[in-house]
């Protein structure tokens, strides 16, 4: 590759194609049902696999390298774990109750234990990403502040959601360069705010209509008109969800992205929030007109949509990275990579 | 047949792994192993060292070496040929995944296998694991039901003791099926909210409302609603009916969940009414034996049921007399919990269905 002088902006590609992941899609779909439910780990592998090596940048794409066994593992541990905090607060809701205290004491540790899972199994040009999140940071991150949230009545909600983004984007590595992230806890308030005001303005909005199409006054005349609105009402909250929800989804990557850098690299992220909106509800319609069958269409036009509105930004090109330690320590000690090798989602 | 291989050459971009500097290579093939030439560097592995990732869609083909390092292919062809030339196999799952008849295969395998799993294998598994409820299980699920019942919705009955004995003692002199496993008992109890109706609890308690007792004068019609009551207990339909709707709500929740909680609420409830419809034909069939053994017309449940069906439409316009009753009845008819009742009195007695 030949050296460039100045900033120079590359975007991000996606060559994903809808017919292609529907075969891959619909192949995992069935093998998935026929070995009940033990194929989904493999499932889940190809489709990784497919997303990241569609993803392209600077000429080259990118890798997932978790094995379908980790995977498996990680799925049969979530599962035993909710099964049972299911069957104790079944037969006795207070070791249930022990049981879900328990899970709910452990679920930070889980959380950084798959962020690491997720970014060390993650690959570009060679080099592994890596998440060097520490216990402490998972626990203040993923307990402590959105308890805080909790207690205030979510008032502190946009600051815990910062403050997560912020454990999980500081602490990741793309070979030894750390990301460093930007977004502000004043951006997140503002965010929050303009979408509750949305979401306060259409209540407001159904209230009205209500009232006006109820018969008798006050509580009654809204009952009834609840009622005889019911269709429009339902209508209304489920397009302002919509609308909402995209429109957030789309500043909030924006904002989030758009002030992460990797070393000198700036990422920028411009997502279109109209066209979110599209994507969204023709998506939604779709899936909703084919009993499903659009799913993996609509994945993937999503998945355009939000990567292609990415880019990022460096003086030089891309070859200034080096591995970092987590590689070299993995090519020594295969079994501490085996014993982290544990994907728990959820 | 080429007798030279170096003639194939594959362009690709080779990642040492230790920088993300990329250098375009040539990747050939010679005597088993890849060779990669690099312009001023030259180097071979043999194929058992190479991991090749299977074709993905159109995704960039990897080969990593081992020992760190990989290529980035694109040539899709010129990697297959190339790979063909050393020796390498395309598996099944490879083929599945990329043919379009395969996934139209997939698709009806997969619609094959819901539906079958719904209509039979769901029901049958449901059957199995609910005959095998210990019967301790059943007492505590009943004694609970009831008590919550009790709380919220049931009110004493007004019947007096005399009358209430008089229905036990009838009822007692039911001869059950041979197969019958509980001890069965009349719990009278009044609902305005219910009206006429009676139900079965899972340990054998039946609670018997006093809008059914004054519905019909003939006892014989009120022990054929027991005798159905009965084979519900006897099937173990409330259990079923827990794992079945529960199966078909998680499934649902899983496939539809990432679109809308709401979408998925709406099918399962028609998913879950038909296995409710197939219960109560299956609670019909047991009155119907039950009714034979004991010497007693079917015709007897089938004469109560359209009294039920008549008060029940009593009560419905009653309670929204401004909706049109007619219209309603029949857009229930299809989401009904309940089969048609008109086609179960066919069933229990067509003599008088066809009057």
């Amino acid at each position: 590759m030949q050296e460039q002088f100045g900033p120079q902006t590359r975007n991000f590609e996606f060559t994903g194609k809808g017919w292609e992941y529907f075969r891959i899609w619909i192949v995992n779909l069935l093998l998935t049902i026929v070995t009940l439910g033990i194929y989904s780990a493999w499932a889940k592998v190809r489709r990784l696999q497919y997303f990241y090596r569609n993803t392209r940048l600077a000429d080259a794409s990118f890798d997932y390298h978790g094995t379908p066994k980790a995977i498996l593992k990680g799925r049969i541990i979530a599962v035993g774990l909710m099964l049972l905090y299911n069957i104790t607060l079944k037969f006795n809701p207070i070791l249930g109750l022990v049981v879900g205290l328990m899970l709910a004491l452990i679920m930070p540790w889980l959380l950084m234990r798959s962020l690491r899972f997720k970014l060390y199994n993650s690959s570009y040009r060679g080099l592994r990403f890596g998440f060097a999140g520490q216990t402490r940071g998972a626990y203040d991150a993923f307990m402590k502040y959105p308890m805080l949230a909790g207690l205030t009545a979510y008032l502190l909600a946009p600051l815990a959601h910062q403050r997560i983004k912020q454990y999980q984007f500081d602490n990741s590595r793309f070979g030894s360069t750390a990301f460093k992230f930007g977004a502000t806890v004043k951006g997140f308030y503002l965010l929050y705010l303009s979408a509750l005001a949305v979401m306060v303005g259409t209540l407001l909005l159904v209230i009205a209509l209500a009232t006006m199409s109820g018969t008798g006054a006050g509580l009654k005349a809204l009952a009834t008109g609840f009622v005889a609105a019911a269709p429009f009402v339902m209508l209304i909250m489920v397009a302002s969800v919509l609308i909402v929800s995209s429109l957030f989804s789309a500043y909030m990557q924006n904002m989030v992205w758009g002030n992460t850098a990797v070393g000198t690299h700036r990422i920028s992220s411009r997502v279109p929030a109209r066209r979110l909106l599209w994507v969204s509800v023709s998506n939604f319609i779709g899936v909703v007109l084919t009993l499903g069958l659009f799913m993996p269409f609509a994945t993937i036009r999503m998945l355009r949509l939000k990567l292609e509105s990415m880019a990022v930004t460096s003086s030089g090109d891309l070859s200034d990275f080096v591995s970092g330690q987590q590689q070299q320590a993995s090519a020594t000690g295969e079994e501490t990579a085996e014993m982290f090798d544990v994907d728990i989602s959820f | 047949m080429s007798t030279s291989p170096s003639d194939l050459q594959v362009s690709a971009a080779y990642f040492d792994g230790k920088t993300a500097a990329s250098r375009a290579v040539k990747l050939s093939a010679e005597g088993g192993e890849l060779l990669l030439n690099g312009g001023t560097a030259e180097l071979r592995w043999p194929l058992s060292e190479v991991h090749i990732s299977e074709r993905l869609g159109n995704t960039p083909r990897l080969l990593a070496f081992s020992g760190g390092g990989h290529c980035e292919v694109n040539d899709h062809a010129g990697l297959e040929r190339l790979l063909a030339q050393v020796g390498g196999r395309r598996n099944w799952l490879d083929r599945m995944q990329h043919s379009l008849s395969w996934a139209l295969v997939a698709v009806i395998l997969i619609v094959v296998a819901f539906a079958g799993a719904y209509r039979y294998l769901l029901p049958w598994g449901a059957e199995v694991l609910a005959m095998r409820v210990p019967d301790v299980v059943l007492q505590k699920m009943g004694s609970s039901t009831l008590e919550t019942l009790d709380q919220y919705v049931l009110k004493p009955s007004r019947l007096d003791a005399a009358r209430q004995r008089e229905l036990s003692d009838a009822f007692a002199r039911l001869k059950p099926l041979p197969d019958a496993r509980l001890q069965y008992r009349i719990v009278f109890r009044s609902s305005p909210a219910m009206g006429a109706n009676a139900f079965a609890l899972p340990d054998g308690n039946i609670v018997m409302l006093d809008g059914l007792v004054d519905l019909t004068k003939d006892d014989n019609e009120i022990i054929a609603v027991l005798a159905h009551e009965l084979g519900h207990v006897e099937r173990r339909h409330a259990m079923r009916m827990v794992l079945q709707s529960s199966v078909v709500g998680l499934v649902l929740a899983w496939y539809v969940g990432d679109v809308s909680g709401l979408l998925a609420t709406a099918p399962a409830i028609i998913m879950q009414a038909k296995y409710s419809r197939d219960m109560e034909r299956e609670a019909d069939q047991y009155a119907e034996r039950t009714m034979q053994v004991n010497g007693l017309s079917p015709c007897l449940l089938a004469s109560i049921l359209g009294k039920l069906e008549i008060s029940h439409l009593a009560r419905k316009a009653e309670q929204r007399p401004t909706a049109d009753a007619g219209k309603d009845v029949h857009a229930m008819d299809y989401l009904s919990s309940h089969p048609a009742t008109r086609e179960r009195i066919g069933l229990l007695c067509p003599a008088e269905s066809s009057q």
